[in-house]
């Protein structure tokens, strides 16, 4: 996918990129549990096509982050919005957010950092409940087996299969989510998401308890959902070499502020950052 | 390649006309699909088969040679057609329930309230109860007659709307419960409705233009009675045409399963598993649990409510004694021994339970008194069996759960879950992560709270994917 016109992608910050050319604009997003400020007034963009990262220490705010643009935490102030469309919107002093199947039915799709598949059902069957909220049958066509369901149920299994297809699991279409191998639940999860028709595909910790050669296809897999599929892509990641190698822009959260953004190797180079990652002794040295 | 993004379209579809030449394909080509079914699996097609027709000419071996042999020659445990008919209502009933508890995993306690929401419905609608107004609909009644008399496959029909409706509206502030919480909101409904028609008698009430005096709302104690049979086509289906009735209750139980087959093969049944499966992961990927939760609460209550018609209109009257909170765990029961999740196992439990519980216990009992007075000892025929019938249920219930935990016909989901994982599964690198996993889980505090509270909560914990949305702020 191309970057935008002008400046490369990788040096822009929030606010610099023009708001028709941003998928994702978050102004002022703050959460807090009880006493705790997970997330603490974080301005955060990602434009169209991008691949962005998110990453900090453990604690950080990135999931909780994650979980407030997919509408399943209500930010306790802020905005979110997604392409045009309002996630999260301050009325007063009332925070509204949709719901999660609202924010899926908008196009964003998301894995989880802990696999979450339903475990004792076939892939085909969980790629199918992904597509779940853009299929139009009702409860009635269910009981009369109607040509609307027929048709579309025939369609929906045709998609499915191409979308196993897509992530090498074709084989594996009527095999237990749970009984697959590890790094095969982690590409279903992936499928099943591609399912719900995303845009904003978001990445919780893909290549966790993966081994080189498995990060390495995972890192294609990403490249080819942007060049292949015209996905925007938001992943939280902490191995550096993944985060580094394939991201055009870095988000760095620390106690649930920004401490940093742009390119990989700025962030890289960034004395906060490494100072936050390693302590201060490790800043200071290099 | 990017059509792989697309949802699928919707094309037009034929409507009426196309669905219908559909159906008719269908049955025209069912000798063809039967013959391939039988190439395909032989002795199972071949057993099923010889089930279907043992099922249908069951009744009449029961009348024509069963129970005659059983009252001249040798006593056999055969069940009469009220046991019959009640085998197949409880059935009905098993199958609505495997809805809630098996396909869609909500544990509903109180599931006995739509089976009397539909006999009050039935009871309504078809008895002299209203006796101050006179609604006849296509009833050979005379004219004037007291009470609403409406024709049976129209209260067939309302009696499963008011349950479904009820199941909606017991569904809705239930909705942010989950496991124990939810069984004990709908035990607490399965309880009170059941009340609610044993005192709804001598009612005195005025709100606004609404006056009622000394009104009898539900016959009481009582109950309501006589209600009409069911009548179609002129024949009728009461408990004096038993035989009748079996094979109504057997069309319906047919009905039944076919509903249920299709709505678990469709995009509403694999809504129900995901959110069975993980609520939260559902929910993310674009499920709305709120209404499909509220539809497997309707839908599963719609099968009580046609099993309370029944029921009504069976036997003629309808009691509040017939809708115990007993009622809901027998039916709850039913499905754990039959296999929660499988439409044929849950029938089979239904069927099983009540045949024991009716029929078996009763010519035990009979059994035991012919030996007791063969031997000698007519002591022996003062033991009564069927008065043990909820003990042996729990002792069956203790030995289900120790051999069998997964019903007589479980679900492959059930089985898979209550047995151990088959050497086969590739868990190697999985396994090895799960164990990593529990280490970062610990070495980050799960509860943020908990962590905020803490002297030197510094490193705030990510909060993991907590049930519920937190809504605070909103």
């Amino acid at each position: 996918m191309s970057a935008m016109a002008g400046a490369p992608l990788a040096e822009l910050r929030t606010g610099q990129v023009p708001d028709d050319q941003l998928l994702v604009r978050a102004r002022a997003v703050t959460k807090r549990f009880g006493g705790l400020v997970a997330v603490n007034s974080v301005d955060f963009d990602i434009p169209r096509g991008a691949i962005v990262s998110l990453i900090g220490p453990n604690g950080a705010g990135k999931t909780t982050f994650f979980n407030m643009i997919t509408g399943y935490y209500v930010p306790t102030r802020g905005d979110i919005s997604f392409d045009g469309h309002p996630i999260v919107s301050m009325k007063g002093d009332r925070v509204r957010s949709k719901k999660p199947h609202e924010v899926t039915a908008l196009g964003i799709g998301r894995t989880f950092q802990n696999i979450r598949l339903f475990s004792t059902m076939s892939a085909l069957d969980n790629v199918l409940v992904g597509q779940h909220v853009h299929l139009r049958s009702h409860w009635w066509d269910a009981v009369l087996r109607t040509p609307l369901l027929l048709a579309e149920e025939e369609r929906a299994t045709e998609r499915a299969h191409a979308l196993l297809d897509f992530l090498g699991l074709g084989a594996r279409a009527h095999t237990w989510a749970r009984n697959l191998p590890y790094g095969d639940q982690r590409r279903l999860e992936i499928a099943r998401a591609l399912a719900t028709s995303p845009k904003l595909l978001l990445l919780d910790e893909p290549t966790a308890g993966m081994n080189a050669s498995e990060t390495r296809d995972m890192t294609d897999l990403i490249r080819r959902l942007r060049a292949e599929l015209g996905l925007t892509v938001l992943l939280i990641e902490h191995d550096m070499r993944v985060v580094m190698g394939i991201s055009d822009r870095v988000t760095v959260l620390d106690y649930g502020e920004v401490l940093a953004e742009g390119s990989p190797a700025e962030v890289r180079a960034n004395p906060r950052v490494i100072e936050a990652y390693l302590g201060r002794g490790a800043a200071e040295e290099g | 390649m990017s059509s792989l993004i697309a949802p699928v379209e919707h094309g037009k579809t034929g409507g009426l006309p196309a669905w219908l030449a559909h159906l008719a394909a269908s049955a025209a080509n069912w000798p063809g699909a039967y013959r391939a079914q039988l190439r395909a699996s032989p002795r199972r097609t071949a057993l099923l088969s010889v089930l279907v027709v043992l099922v249908f000419v069951y009744p009449l071996l029961n009348r024509v040679v069963l129970q005659p042999f059983s009252r001249n020659v040798f006593p056999l445990p055969v069940p009469d057609d009220t046991t019959v008919v009640f085998m197949l209502i409880f059935a009905t009933m098993a199958i609505g329930l495997n809805i809630v508890i098996g396909f869609a995993g909500l544990l509903d306690l109180g599931y006995v309230a739509f089976y009397a929401l539909g006999a009050y419905t039935a009871a309504y609608l078809a008895s002299p109860h209203w006796s101050g107004l006179s609604i006849l609909l296509f009833s050979d009644l005379p004219a004037g007659f007291p009470g609403i008399h409406l024709p049976f496959f129209i209260i067939f029909w309302a009696a499963a709307l008011v349950a479904a409706i009820f199941g909606a509206l017991l569904g809705a502030p239930t909705l942010r419960l989950r496991g124990d919480y939810l069984a004990i909101v709908t035990l607490g409904f399965g309880e009170i409705v059941p009340v609610f028609f044993k005192n709804l008698v001598n009612v005195h009430f005025s709100f606004g233009p609404i006056q009622l005096v000394n009104a009898n709302l539900t016959g009481g104690p009582l109950g309501i009675n006589p209600i009409d049979p069911p009548e179609l086509f002129g024949i009728k289906f009461g408990v004096i045409n038993g035989f009748n009735a079996v094979y109504l209750l057997l069309a319906i139980v047919i009905m039944s399963i076919i509903i249920a087959r299709n709505l678990e093969r469709s995009r509403m049944g694999r809504a129900w598993m995901a959110i069975r499966e993980d609520e939260t992961a559902a929910e993310m990927m674009g499920v709305n649990t709120v209404r499909t939760k509220l539809l497997a609460f309707g839908l599963g209550a719609s099968f009580a409510g046609f099993a309370g018609a029944m029921q009504a209109s069976y036997q003629g009257a309808t009691t509040s004694d017939f809708f115990q909170f007993s009622t809901s765990i027998l039916v709850v029961i039913m499905i754990i021994l039959g296999g929660i999740g499988n439409i044929w196992g849950v029938i089979l439990g239904a069927i099983t339970v009540q045949y024991v519980d009716k029929t078996v216990l009763g010519w035990a009992g009979n059994r035991l008194k012919d030996i007791g007075n063969a031997i000698g000892n007519p002591d022996l025929g003062q033991i009564n069996p069927s008065q043990f019938s909820f003990l042996l249920l729990g002792v069956a219930l203790v030995l289900m759960m120790r051999f069998r935990p997964e019903g007589l016909l479980p679900s492959r989901q059930r089985a898979a879950e209550l047995h151990a994982a088959p050497p086969d599964q590739a868990l190697g690198s999985a396994a090895v992560m799960e164990i990593e996993e529990e280490v970062i889980e610990e070495a980050a505090p799960e509860d943020v709270e908990a962590t905020a509270a803490a002297p030197d909560g510094g490193a705030a914990g990510e909060p993991p994917d907590t049930p519920g949305r937190t809504g605070d702020g909103s």
